[in-house]
């Protein structure tokens, strides 16, 4: 699954680590979501959803 | 899966292993050594050749409680794929041996080793699992 957290994170100049912080987990996390190697659970992309101020739908979106 | 970190749950997890690990040498040295100078017999026997075992199953349970309390879904997601590997590895090893040992004669496995086989099998997946996520 495609994501825009590389770009969000950007807007907000933060790293993956401080990404990582505010959503209490680790970089590795944060990484692998980033590079759509993991896509999170549900209530992971709400809370990044929240922590955005944005949709999920805004955030991921579907290959297909 | 022992490292240094700043996860509680891995803090846990490390200390935990460290006491059943402990555990496990001085239940195996006290086994050796009272077989070889005082053997019990019947029930006594039993129960002691029984006890360094409990600190293995004690293992089982402290690498359960790593996984109910991970709150990193990508880190647990991560550990239970080795976890995965390692019980797929320990079986497919294990049952190949048995029917070796049935119809060619190789030496025979000794079960106890099934456990750190299994841990061997568990630390090559997470290799295998933490490139994949490189």
């Amino acid at each position: 699954m495609k994501n825009r957290l590389r770009v969000l994170r950007a807007e907000r100049n933060w790293s993956q680590a401080d990404l990582a912080e505010r959503l209490e987990v680790s970089r590795q996390s944060v990484n692998a979501i980033e590079t759509g190697k993991y896509d999170p659970s549900l209530p992971l992309a709400f809370k990044l959803a929240r922590l955005f101020e944005t949709a999920i739908e805004d955030i991921f979106t579907d290959e297909n | 899966m022992i490292c240094s970190t700043n996860n509680p749950a891995i803090k846990r997890y490390n200390y935990r292993a460290a006491v059943v690990m402990t555990l496990y040498v001085v239940f195996l040295l006290l086994a050796v050594w009272v077989f070889k100078l005082h053997p019990p017999t019947g029930v006594a026997a039993y129960a002691l050749a029984v006890l360094p075992s409990l600190p293995i199953v004690g293992m089982l349970v402290v690498a359960g409680l790593y996984l109910a309390e991970e709150k990193d879904e990508f880190i647990r997601n991560t550990q239970v794929q080795a976890m995965l590997g390692g019980i797929g590895g320990t079986l497919a090893v294990t049952s190949v041996w048995g029917f070796l040992e049935n119809f060619v004669h190789v030496p025979h496995m000794d079960l106890y080793l099934v456990f750190p086989l299994f841990w061997v099998f568990v630390g090559v997946s997470m290799f295998v699992v933490k490139l994949r996520y490189r």
